[in-house]
Protein backbone atom coordinates (compact mmCIF):
# COMPACT_ATOMS: atom_id res chain seq x y z
CA UNK A 1 0.00 0.00 0.00
CA UNK A 2 1.57 3.14 -0.88
CA UNK A 3 -0.56 5.68 0.43
CA UNK A 4 -2.10 5.75 4.21
CA UNK A 5 -5.41 6.57 4.03
CA UNK A 6 -6.64 9.03 6.82
CA UNK A 7 -9.99 7.79 7.14
CA UNK A 8 -9.18 4.21 6.91
CA UNK A 9 -11.46 3.69 3.67
CA UNK A 10 -9.44 1.42 1.76
CA UNK A 11 -9.77 -1.05 5.05
CA UNK A 12 -12.97 -0.63 5.18
CA UNK A 13 -13.55 -1.60 1.45
CA UNK A 14 -12.12 -4.91 2.09
CA UNK A 15 -13.21 -5.14 5.67
CA UNK A 16 -16.01 -7.88 6.11
CA UNK A 17 -18.53 -6.19 7.99
CA UNK A 18 -20.49 -8.26 10.20
CA UNK A 19 -23.47 -7.74 12.95
CA UNK A 20 -24.08 -9.66 15.73
CA UNK A 21 -27.39 -9.05 17.37
CA UNK A 22 -28.17 -10.05 20.85
CA UNK A 23 -31.27 -9.48 23.45
CA UNK A 24 -31.82 -10.34 26.49
CA UNK A 25 -34.29 -9.96 29.53
CA UNK A 26 -32.62 -7.06 31.51
CA UNK A 27 -31.01 -9.23 34.12
CA UNK A 28 -27.21 -9.74 35.18
CA UNK A 29 -27.71 -13.50 35.30
CA UNK A 30 -27.63 -13.59 31.25
CA UNK A 31 -24.62 -11.31 31.11
CA UNK A 32 -22.09 -13.57 30.64
CA UNK A 33 -23.62 -14.93 27.24
CA UNK A 34 -22.86 -11.76 26.23
CA UNK A 35 -19.53 -10.99 27.14
CA UNK A 36 -19.32 -14.64 25.89
CA UNK A 37 -20.45 -13.57 22.23
CA UNK A 38 -17.89 -10.46 22.70
CA UNK A 39 -14.70 -12.65 23.37
CA UNK A 40 -15.78 -15.16 20.57
CA UNK A 41 -16.13 -11.64 18.30
CA UNK A 42 -13.03 -10.40 19.26
CA UNK A 43 -11.10 -13.71 19.36
CA UNK A 44 -12.29 -14.50 15.78
CA UNK A 45 -11.08 -11.07 14.67
CA UNK A 46 -7.81 -12.34 15.86
CA UNK A 47 -7.66 -9.77 18.42
CA UNK A 48 -4.64 -10.39 20.51
CA UNK A 49 -5.33 -12.01 24.40
CA UNK A 50 -5.20 -8.82 26.15
CA UNK A 51 -7.20 -7.01 23.84
CA UNK A 52 -9.48 -10.33 24.10
CA UNK A 53 -10.14 -9.86 27.52
CA UNK A 54 -10.31 -6.08 27.83
CA UNK A 55 -13.02 -6.32 25.33
CA UNK A 56 -14.86 -8.90 27.41
CA UNK A 57 -14.42 -7.42 30.37
CA UNK A 58 -15.79 -3.53 28.65
CA UNK A 59 -19.04 -5.49 27.62
CA UNK A 60 -19.53 -7.35 31.12
CA UNK A 61 -18.99 -3.54 32.90
CA UNK A 62 -21.36 -1.86 30.25
CA UNK A 63 -24.22 -4.81 31.10
CA UNK A 64 -24.14 -4.47 34.52
CA UNK A 65 -24.27 -0.67 34.29
CA UNK A 66 -27.41 -0.82 32.10
CA UNK A 67 -28.96 -3.50 33.85
CA UNK A 68 -28.68 -1.70 37.26
CA UNK A 69 -30.96 1.62 35.76
CA UNK A 70 -32.96 -1.12 33.28
CA UNK A 71 -36.82 -0.98 34.18
CA UNK A 72 -38.32 -3.62 35.35
CA UNK A 73 -39.26 -6.35 32.87
CA UNK A 74 -37.18 -4.75 30.12
CA UNK A 75 -34.39 -5.70 27.25
CA UNK A 76 -30.88 -5.28 26.91
CA UNK A 77 -30.37 -4.93 23.03
CA UNK A 78 -26.71 -5.45 22.38
CA UNK A 79 -25.27 -5.21 19.37
CA UNK A 80 -21.56 -5.91 18.42
CA UNK A 81 -20.29 -4.90 14.41
CA UNK A 82 -16.90 -6.32 13.67
CA UNK A 83 -15.52 -3.93 10.53
CA UNK A 84 -12.21 -5.83 10.00
CA UNK A 85 -10.20 -5.55 13.16
CA UNK A 86 -12.64 -3.18 15.00
CA UNK A 87 -15.26 -3.86 16.94
CA UNK A 88 -17.94 -1.70 17.83
CA UNK A 89 -20.50 -2.28 20.86
CA UNK A 90 -23.91 -0.65 21.31
CA UNK A 91 -25.89 -1.49 24.13
CA UNK A 92 -29.25 -0.16 25.52
CA UNK A 93 -31.69 -0.80 27.96
CA UNK A 94 -35.47 1.29 28.28
CA UNK A 95 -35.49 3.25 31.88
CA UNK A 96 -38.27 3.46 33.83
CA UNK A 97 -37.81 7.52 33.92
CA UNK A 98 -35.49 10.78 33.68
CA UNK A 99 -34.45 9.90 37.51
CA UNK A 100 -32.54 6.92 36.53
CA UNK A 101 -29.19 7.95 34.81
CA UNK A 102 -25.52 6.74 34.18
CA UNK A 103 -22.78 8.75 36.16
CA UNK A 104 -20.13 9.15 34.21
CA UNK A 105 -17.75 10.39 37.47
CA UNK A 106 -17.41 6.56 38.84
CA UNK A 107 -14.99 3.88 39.20
CA UNK A 108 -17.28 1.56 36.60
CA UNK A 109 -16.58 4.14 33.82
CA UNK A 110 -13.13 4.23 34.38
CA UNK A 111 -12.92 0.79 33.90
CA UNK A 112 -14.90 1.21 30.67
CA UNK A 113 -12.56 4.25 29.78
CA UNK A 114 -9.52 2.21 30.62
CA UNK A 115 -10.53 -1.53 28.40
CA UNK A 116 -12.22 0.51 25.91
CA UNK A 117 -10.58 2.38 23.18
CA UNK A 118 -13.75 5.06 23.29
CA UNK A 119 -16.65 4.80 25.55
CA UNK A 120 -19.83 7.03 25.03
CA UNK A 121 -23.06 7.33 26.86
CA UNK A 122 -25.95 7.95 25.13
CA UNK A 123 -29.00 9.27 26.41
CA UNK A 124 -32.40 9.30 25.04
CA UNK A 125 -35.34 11.93 26.20
CA UNK A 126 -35.24 9.91 29.89
CA UNK A 127 -36.51 6.48 27.58
CA UNK A 128 -33.63 4.92 27.00
CA UNK A 129 -29.93 5.07 28.07
CA UNK A 130 -27.18 3.32 26.21
CA UNK A 131 -23.30 2.72 26.09
CA UNK A 132 -21.11 2.60 22.90
CA UNK A 133 -17.87 1.32 23.00
CA UNK A 134 -14.78 0.49 20.68
CA UNK A 135 -11.53 -1.41 20.50
CA UNK A 136 -9.47 -2.19 17.84
CA UNK A 137 -7.07 -5.03 17.27
CA UNK A 138 -3.92 -2.99 17.63
CA UNK A 139 -3.22 -1.86 20.73
CA UNK A 140 -3.49 1.69 21.46
CA UNK A 141 0.22 3.31 21.88
CA UNK A 142 -0.02 3.87 25.80
CA UNK B 1 21.11 -43.51 37.74
CA UNK B 2 23.42 -45.92 39.52
CA UNK B 3 21.96 -45.63 43.01
CA UNK B 4 18.54 -46.54 41.50
CA UNK B 5 19.88 -49.44 39.68
CA UNK B 6 21.04 -50.81 42.77
CA UNK B 7 17.76 -50.04 44.77
CA UNK B 8 15.67 -51.63 41.63
CA UNK B 9 18.13 -53.70 40.19
CA UNK B 10 16.30 -57.14 40.61
CA UNK B 11 13.36 -55.36 39.19
CA UNK B 12 14.69 -55.15 35.43
CA UNK B 13 14.48 -58.75 34.39
CA UNK B 14 10.64 -59.02 36.13
CA UNK B 15 9.90 -56.10 33.37
CA UNK B 16 11.92 -57.57 31.18
CA UNK B 17 9.38 -60.75 31.43
CA UNK B 18 5.96 -58.81 32.01
CA UNK B 19 6.26 -56.90 28.92
CA UNK B 20 6.95 -60.24 26.98
CA UNK B 21 3.60 -61.86 28.30
CA UNK B 22 0.57 -62.26 26.34
CA UNK B 23 -2.20 -60.01 27.45
CA UNK B 24 -4.20 -62.95 29.12
CA UNK B 25 -1.22 -64.98 30.46
CA UNK B 26 -2.04 -65.85 34.18
CA UNK B 27 1.21 -64.93 35.55
CA UNK B 28 0.57 -61.16 34.82
CA UNK B 29 -1.64 -60.08 37.93
CA UNK B 30 1.16 -61.36 40.67
CA UNK B 31 4.14 -60.13 37.98
CA UNK B 32 2.49 -56.66 37.99
CA UNK B 33 1.49 -56.37 41.88
CA UNK B 34 5.63 -57.36 42.64
CA UNK B 35 6.13 -54.83 40.52
CA UNK B 36 4.24 -51.90 41.73
CA UNK B 37 5.17 -52.69 44.91
CA UNK B 38 8.93 -52.58 43.79
CA UNK B 39 8.39 -49.40 42.12
CA UNK B 40 6.12 -47.50 44.74
CA UNK B 41 8.75 -45.31 46.65
CA UNK B 42 8.97 -43.71 43.11
CA UNK B 43 5.25 -42.77 42.90
CA UNK B 44 5.30 -41.50 46.71
CA UNK B 45 8.12 -39.58 45.94
CA UNK B 46 6.75 -37.96 42.73
CA UNK B 47 3.45 -37.57 44.93
CA UNK B 48 5.36 -35.78 47.64
CA UNK B 49 6.70 -33.03 45.36
CA UNK B 50 3.01 -32.08 44.11
CA UNK B 51 1.94 -32.13 47.95
CA UNK B 52 1.17 -28.48 49.56
CA UNK B 53 -0.63 -27.56 46.58
CA UNK B 54 -4.06 -27.61 48.00
CA UNK B 55 -4.91 -32.16 47.03
CA UNK B 56 -4.57 -34.08 49.83
CA UNK B 57 -1.46 -36.32 49.74
CA UNK B 58 -3.49 -40.18 49.85
CA UNK B 59 -4.96 -39.00 46.95
CA UNK B 60 -1.87 -38.09 44.97
CA UNK B 61 0.19 -41.13 46.13
CA UNK B 62 -3.02 -42.89 44.56
CA UNK B 63 -2.93 -40.70 41.42
CA UNK B 64 0.52 -41.68 40.93
CA UNK B 65 0.14 -45.08 41.66
CA UNK B 66 -2.17 -45.27 38.66
CA UNK B 67 0.49 -43.33 37.07
CA UNK B 68 2.82 -46.32 37.69
CA UNK B 69 0.39 -48.84 36.91
CA UNK B 70 0.67 -46.99 33.32
CA UNK B 71 4.02 -47.09 33.15
CA UNK B 72 4.36 -50.78 33.91
CA UNK B 73 1.80 -51.17 31.39
CA UNK B 74 3.24 -49.81 28.81
CA UNK B 75 7.02 -49.83 29.12
CA UNK B 76 8.70 -51.97 26.51
CA UNK B 77 12.37 -52.50 27.23
CA UNK B 78 13.15 -53.40 23.75
CA UNK B 79 12.32 -49.70 22.66
CA UNK B 80 15.88 -49.27 24.44
CA UNK B 81 14.98 -46.39 27.27
CA UNK B 82 15.81 -47.61 30.77
CA UNK B 83 12.63 -47.63 33.24
CA UNK B 84 13.12 -44.63 35.20
CA UNK B 85 13.32 -42.17 31.80
CA UNK B 86 9.28 -43.90 30.71
CA UNK B 87 7.92 -44.08 34.18
CA UNK B 88 8.90 -40.34 35.66
CA UNK B 89 7.39 -38.45 33.47
CA UNK B 90 4.58 -40.74 32.77
CA UNK B 91 3.53 -40.58 36.57
CA UNK B 92 4.15 -36.88 36.57
CA UNK B 93 1.81 -36.45 33.44
CA UNK B 94 -0.80 -38.15 35.47
CA UNK B 95 -0.42 -36.13 38.55
CA UNK B 96 -0.73 -33.07 36.79
CA UNK B 97 -4.00 -34.45 34.64
CA UNK B 98 -5.58 -34.69 38.30
CA UNK B 99 -5.00 -31.40 39.40
CA UNK B 100 -5.71 -30.06 35.78
CA UNK B 101 -8.94 -31.57 35.85
CA UNK B 102 -9.68 -30.83 39.44
CA UNK B 103 -8.95 -27.05 38.07
CA UNK B 104 -12.15 -27.41 35.97
CA UNK B 105 -15.32 -25.76 37.08
CA UNK B 106 -17.29 -27.26 34.11
CA UNK B 107 -17.18 -30.56 32.06
CA UNK B 108 -14.63 -29.78 29.69
CA UNK B 109 -13.21 -32.84 26.52
CA UNK B 110 -9.80 -33.73 28.04
CA UNK B 111 -8.67 -32.44 24.20
CA UNK B 112 -9.63 -28.60 24.94
CA UNK B 113 -7.84 -29.14 28.27
CA UNK B 114 -5.13 -30.17 27.07
CA UNK B 115 -5.34 -27.38 24.40
CA UNK B 116 -5.48 -24.53 27.36
CA UNK B 117 -2.33 -26.15 28.93
CA UNK B 118 -0.80 -25.82 25.59
CA UNK B 119 -1.57 -22.14 25.04
CA UNK B 120 -1.07 -21.41 28.41
CA UNK B 121 3.24 -22.33 27.99
CA UNK B 122 3.26 -20.83 24.87
CA UNK B 123 1.78 -17.22 25.92
CA UNK B 124 3.94 -15.89 27.58
CA UNK B 125 7.10 -16.96 25.23
CA UNK B 126 5.37 -15.24 22.75
CA UNK B 127 4.37 -12.14 24.91
CA UNK B 128 8.03 -12.13 25.53
CA UNK B 129 8.94 -12.15 21.71
CA UNK B 130 6.33 -10.19 20.38
CA UNK B 131 6.11 -7.27 23.12
CA UNK B 132 2.82 -7.66 23.52
CA UNK B 133 0.24 -10.07 24.18
CA UNK B 134 -0.33 -13.19 21.39
CA UNK B 135 -2.92 -12.93 18.77
CA UNK B 136 -4.76 -16.77 18.04
CA UNK B 137 -3.30 -17.14 14.56
CA UNK B 138 0.02 -16.43 16.52
CA UNK B 139 -0.58 -19.21 19.28
CA UNK B 140 -1.98 -21.42 16.03
CA UNK B 141 1.53 -21.30 14.49
CA UNK B 142 3.59 -21.48 17.10
CA UNK B 143 1.95 -24.72 18.25
CA UNK B 144 1.45 -26.14 14.62
CA UNK B 145 -2.58 -26.69 14.68
CA UNK B 146 -5.26 -24.92 13.17
CA UNK B 147 -6.06 -21.74 14.27
CA UNK B 148 -10.10 -22.63 15.20
CA UNK B 149 -8.44 -25.55 17.47
CA UNK B 150 -6.63 -22.17 19.62
CA UNK B 151 -9.87 -20.24 19.38
CA UNK B 152 -12.03 -23.93 21.21
CA UNK B 153 -9.06 -24.23 23.82
CA UNK B 154 -9.59 -20.05 24.36
CA UNK B 155 -13.46 -20.45 25.07
CA UNK B 156 -12.15 -23.62 27.00
CA UNK B 157 -10.27 -21.46 29.06
CA UNK B 158 -13.07 -19.69 30.52
CA UNK B 159 -14.77 -22.45 32.37
CA UNK B 160 -11.43 -22.93 34.28
CA UNK B 161 -11.00 -21.88 37.78
CA UNK B 162 -7.88 -20.31 38.86
CA UNK B 163 -6.14 -22.65 41.66
CA UNK B 164 -4.92 -24.97 39.89
CA UNK B 165 -1.85 -26.41 38.29
CA UNK B 166 -0.22 -23.85 36.11
CA UNK B 167 -0.94 -20.77 37.98
CA UNK B 168 0.68 -22.48 41.03
CA UNK B 169 4.18 -23.29 39.27
CA UNK B 170 3.69 -19.37 38.51
CA UNK B 171 6.62 -18.12 40.40
CA UNK B 172 5.08 -16.44 43.86
CA UNK B 173 6.81 -13.43 44.00
CA UNK B 174 6.66 -10.34 42.12
CA UNK B 175 9.00 -8.20 40.77
CA UNK B 176 11.07 -5.38 42.68
CA UNK B 177 9.17 -2.77 41.15
CA UNK B 178 5.81 -3.58 41.85
CA UNK B 179 5.94 -1.58 44.94
CA UNK B 180 6.82 1.41 43.03
CA UNK B 181 4.40 0.96 40.18
CA UNK B 182 1.27 0.69 42.87
CA UNK B 183 2.87 3.84 44.51
CA UNK B 184 2.47 5.80 41.18
CA UNK B 185 -1.41 4.43 40.62
CA UNK B 186 -2.14 4.98 44.19
CA UNK B 187 -1.10 8.63 43.31
CA UNK B 188 -3.47 8.24 40.25
CA UNK B 189 -6.33 7.38 42.30
CA UNK B 190 -5.77 10.45 44.48
CA UNK B 191 -7.01 12.04 41.74
CA UNK B 192 -10.34 10.77 40.83
CA UNK B 193 -13.53 12.33 42.93
CA UNK B 194 -14.93 8.79 43.62
CA UNK B 195 -11.39 7.80 45.64
CA UNK B 196 -13.51 8.25 49.51
CA UNK B 197 -16.21 5.51 48.20
CA UNK B 198 -13.36 3.28 46.12
CA UNK B 199 -10.30 3.00 48.66
CA UNK B 200 -12.10 1.27 51.31
CA UNK B 201 -13.85 -1.57 48.83
CA UNK B 202 -9.71 -1.83 47.74
CA UNK B 203 -8.86 -2.26 50.99
CA UNK B 204 -10.80 -4.82 51.61
CA UNK B 205 -9.40 -6.96 48.36
CA UNK B 206 -6.25 -9.46 48.90
CA UNK B 207 -3.04 -7.51 48.12
CA UNK B 208 -2.66 -9.40 44.83
CA UNK B 209 -5.71 -8.42 43.06
CA UNK B 210 -5.34 -4.93 44.93
CA UNK B 211 -2.20 -4.46 43.29
CA UNK B 212 -3.50 -5.65 39.71
CA UNK B 213 -6.89 -3.62 39.97
CA UNK B 214 -4.50 -0.63 40.58
CA UNK B 215 -1.81 -1.25 38.02
CA UNK B 216 -4.60 -1.97 35.24
CA UNK B 217 -7.07 0.69 35.94
CA UNK B 218 -4.70 3.47 37.53
CA UNK B 219 -1.30 2.49 36.05
CA UNK B 220 -2.40 2.51 32.89
CA UNK B 221 -0.66 -1.11 31.97
CA UNK B 222 -1.65 -4.08 29.97
CA UNK B 223 -2.43 -7.18 31.56
CA UNK B 224 0.61 -9.19 29.94
CA UNK B 225 2.65 -6.41 31.59
CA UNK B 226 1.36 -6.78 34.80
CA UNK B 227 1.53 -10.86 34.53
CA UNK B 228 5.30 -10.18 34.25
CA UNK B 229 5.55 -7.56 36.96
CA UNK B 230 3.52 -9.39 39.22
CA UNK B 231 4.70 -13.07 37.88
CA UNK B 232 1.51 -14.85 37.16
CA UNK B 233 0.35 -15.91 33.56
CA UNK B 234 -1.51 -13.30 31.29
CA UNK B 235 -4.47 -16.08 31.53
CA UNK B 236 -4.66 -15.75 35.32
CA UNK B 237 -4.71 -11.63 35.31
CA UNK B 238 -7.49 -12.21 33.39
CA UNK B 239 -9.68 -14.11 35.36
CA UNK B 240 -8.26 -12.51 38.90
CA UNK B 241 -9.37 -8.66 37.07
CA UNK B 242 -13.03 -10.09 35.63
CA UNK B 243 -13.67 -11.51 39.41
CA UNK B 244 -12.13 -8.58 41.13
CA UNK B 245 -14.32 -6.07 39.34
CA UNK B 246 -17.16 -8.10 39.45
CA UNK B 247 -16.59 -8.32 43.25
CA UNK B 248 -15.67 -4.34 43.55
CA UNK B 249 -19.40 -4.07 41.55
CA UNK B 250 -21.62 -5.28 44.10
CA UNK B 251 -19.55 -3.94 46.28
CA UNK B 252 -19.60 -0.23 45.15
CA UNK B 253 -23.44 -0.58 44.29
CA UNK B 254 -25.29 1.70 44.72
CA UNK B 255 -23.84 4.98 46.07
CA UNK B 256 -20.85 4.90 43.42
CA UNK B 257 -22.10 3.62 40.38
CA UNK B 258 -25.57 5.09 39.92
CA UNK B 259 -27.46 8.03 40.49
Amino acid sequence: MSEVDPVGGADAVQAQRSVVEVRTSASAALIPTIRAVASDLAARADFDLDAISDLRMAVDEACATLVDVAAPGSDLHCEFTVLGERIEVRARVDIAGPGSTVSTDTFGWRVLQTLADSVELQADAGRTVGIRLHKSADPAPR
Amino acid sequence: MSAADSEYGHLTPLLVEYSGLARDDPRRERLRDELVTGYLPIAQHIARRFAHRGEPLDDLVQVATVGLINAVDRYSPEKGADFFSFAVPTISGEVRRHFRDQGWSMRVPRRLKDMHVSINAVVSELSQRLGRAPKPTEIAERLGVPVSEVLEGLEASEAYRSSSLDEMLSSEQGSATVGELVGEADAELDRVDYRQALRPVLAELADRERTIVMLRFFGNMTQTQIAEQVGISQMHVSRLLTQTLGRLRSRLDPDTRTG
